[in-house]
């Protein structure tokens, strides 16, 4: 943490200066805001707190403002901006489906982008193929499941493999199930994909509820599940897996549970981005570029903790899509990446991880007086 | 029936020797640093663009094939080192950021190259044109193509001599085997490491010229041969550069008879079989030794 700022010299001190004396003006103002919601928090903890962390009044009024303010955004938000959040939040999806198996295991995928496909496939494929008349309700289950039977079948043969060459297996899969695709054209649509899937709705108000509440939804439920002690151990395969053996835990069916609880959340993005844009092809959602940008959101955000994935998602995709939106793709992607990489050398736990412990550090000196 | 077994036989060969310059130059950087470098398939990608930039008429300079071949080279080697020291050194010591880093990296490098050059492929100058007929099999060998069989068996013969019969190269494979013995008997840690990167960039930037001109250039066409490269490491054991040659070339035949007998579509498929099937049976590959922790 202070390395950083060790550092650090002639010109660049000046900076830490002001950086400093900004850092002591927040605190002030972070010490007086936090007792004002601290009744609030101490409400949600006595509730809440044994299942999903206790928080101070500050970090209370970071998670709930935010919810607030993602409730609300179509009523003071700007038509595009809106647009990139109803975006955003399947994203979001993604990243912490992402997170809940690699961020907290250690075992990074990046072939994630094929659980999301294969249930946009199913769906599209179960229209196109099938019958075309079939209702949401059997083909969303049915693509939820298929998600969930790739997520297995890439996961048997790959947990045998430790670190980078699970790594390396999940990518070329990614790139395989892209190849695939186009000698069952047939089926698959090849390279053009399927359209004429229906979509949820084309009023862009409602369409955005469609999508922010699936999100709310598995963010609640996988942020249950990574504080529940199946998180623990899942982040003691990461720590030290032959401990977690040595324990008398199955370190391979926990990581089997992993792929698992992140398969589905996977499917519910894949069917939201289906229904969504109302057609499917490989390059909008198998490419790999897109198990990448999945990743990137979490590293943004912080590996490892669901909400910080789910900010990072939110960050990314209004940057791209809504702040650099008159630059040129490459011009905007180039940026994007600098910054990611940016956060991977010097915030190796992400922004929002750093903004959380900002957060208790100031509410905690509020406590003290 | 003879002569699509000669003409598999012969273009297997060609294809293979270059997917062997890029498992080599991957499993050395994985073998001495422990580093995953996803970025590898970028410095492909960066040499075919120098060699474009270089020759081509339309670029600024169009100096000849072969000035233009040695200076790519350059280029991706010197690419490879600036990654190193300038990234990789800071943040080694965690396998996750790295490997992160260096696929940021590689999207990076593509959003640049896309920035200059567009997404439309190019066409390389070739090194020597012309075509080779062999009659009684059928089938025509371009000669860019036996050159890159040629180049690459020069530069696997030059590696091999340099790590086996020389005592710098012979750092390099006592760091690959034991980081800490190689410290003890006085290697420079950091010295190996960074002709290692140089030397794996160097591969990289000579097969890129040749995918470059065999196939075509534009900014994604590191993301095959990366995979394959991958898929070559992971069967050979990684680390082995023995391994990286004999599965380069079972890749490459397979690839060939693949697309030979069922077409180009399922390129890769069946690779990914033989893949699964090493792993399940042999998972460190055919010549590859536990990989140990310190």
């Amino acid at each position: 943490m202070s390395s950083e700022t060790d550092r650090s010299t002639g010109s660049t001190r000046a900076l830490g200066d002001t950086w400093r004396s900004v850092d002591d003006g927040l605190r002030t103002v972070g010490s007086r805001i936090n007792p004002v919601f601290q009744p609030l928090a101490d409400g949600y903890n006595r509730l809440f707190g044994a299942y999903f962390g206790e928080m101070n009044g500050l970090q209370f009024l970071l998670i709930f403002g935010s919810l607030l303010g993602l409730l609300t955004a179509p009523f003071w938000g700007t038509f595009s901006l809106v647009q990139t959040m109803t975006i955003a939040c399947i994203w979001a999806v993604f990243a912490m489906s992402w997170d809940i198996q690699s961020g907290y295991t250690g075992y990074i995928s990046f072939g994630h982008s094929v659980l999301s496909g294969a249930a946009a496939y199913a769906t599209a494929m179960l229209v196109y193929n099938v019958d075309p008349e079939m209702s949401m309700a059997v083909t969303i289950p049915l693509s939820i499941l298929a998600a969930l039977v790739v997520g297995l079948l890439i996961a048997l043969p790959t947990l045998r493999l430790s670190g980078p060459y699970f790594s390396l297996i999940t990518f070329v899969a990614v790139l395989i199930f892209y190849r695939l695709i186009r000698p069952f054209s047939e089926y698959t649509g090849g390279e053009t994909g399927i359209q004429g899937v229906e979509v949820f709705t084309y009023d862009p108000l409602v369409r955005y509820y469609y999508m922010l509440i699936p999100m709310l939804v598995v963010a609640v439920a996988l942020t249950f599940v990574a504080r529940s002690n199946i998180g623990l151990v899942l982040m003691a395969i990461r720590e030290n897996e032959s401990a977690v053996n040595a324990a008398g835990l199955d370190a391979t069916k926990f990581k089997l549970w992993s792929f698992v609880l992140s398969s589905i959340p996977m499917g519910i993005g894949g069917v939201l981005l289906v229904h969504y844009y109302g057609s499917v092809d490989p390059t909008t959602f198998v490419v790999v570029d897109n198990s990448i940008e999945m990743i990137a959101m979490a590293v943004l955000g912080g590996m490892s903790s669901i909400l910080g994935p789910l900010g990072g998602a939110f960050l990314f995709v209004v940057l791209e899509d809504f702040l650099l939106e008159g630059l040129p793709a490459s011009a905007r992607w180039t940026i994007l990446w600098v910054i990611i990489l940016l956060v991977l050398v010097f915030a190796r736990d992400g922004l929002f991880r750093k903004l959380w412990h900002k957060l208790d550090s100031y509410g905690h000196r509020g406590e003290n007086r | 029936m003879l002569g699509t077994l000669l003409s598999i036989l012969i273009l297997g060969a060609m294809i293979s020797a270059v997917y062997a310059l890029i498992a080599i130059g991957f499993t050395m950087i994985f073998g001495v640093g422990g580093v995953l470098n996803l970025a590898h398939g970028a410095l492909i990608m960066i040499g075919a663009f120098a060699y474009l930039g270089l020759t081509s008429t339309g670029g600024m300079l169009s100096l000849p094939p072969m000035v233009g071949f040695v200076i790519a080279v350059a280029v991706s080697a010197g690419a490879s080192y600036a990654m190193y020291a300038g990234l990789v050194q800071f943040i080694e010591e965690n396998v996750v950021i790295t490997f992160l880093a260096t696929v940021v990296l590689a999207l990076l490098a593509t959003e640049l190259v896309t920035f200059w050059f567009g997404t439309d492929p190019y066409q390389l100058v070739p090194l020597v044109a012309g075509s080779l007929h062999l009659e009684n099999v059928g089938t025509r060998v371009r000669y860019m193509e036996l050159l890159g069989f040629v180049i690459s068996w020069i530069a696997i013969g030059l590696l091999w001599y340099y790590v086996t019969q020389t005592d710098e190269g012979r750092s390099i494979l006592a760091t690959s085997m034991s980081e800490r013995g190689a410290q003890l008997t006085g290697v420079d840690l950091d010295f190996v490491k960074s002709r290692t990167w140089l030397i794996a960039g160097a591969f990289a930037g000579i097969a890129g010229v040749f995918l470059g001109s065999l196939l075509s250039t534009y900014p994604v066409m590191w993301l095959n041969p990366l995979a394959i490269a991958f898929i070559i490491v992971v069967i050979g054991g990684i680390g082995s550069i023995k391994g990286s040659v004999v599965a380069a070339y079972l890749i490459g035949y397979l690839e060939t008879v693949t697309i030979q007998f069922l077409g180009s579509s399922f390129q890769g498929i069946f690779s990914l079989v033989v893949l699964v099937v090493v792993l399940l049976v042999l998972p460190q590959g055919l010549y590859g030794r536990e990989f140990v922790h310190e």
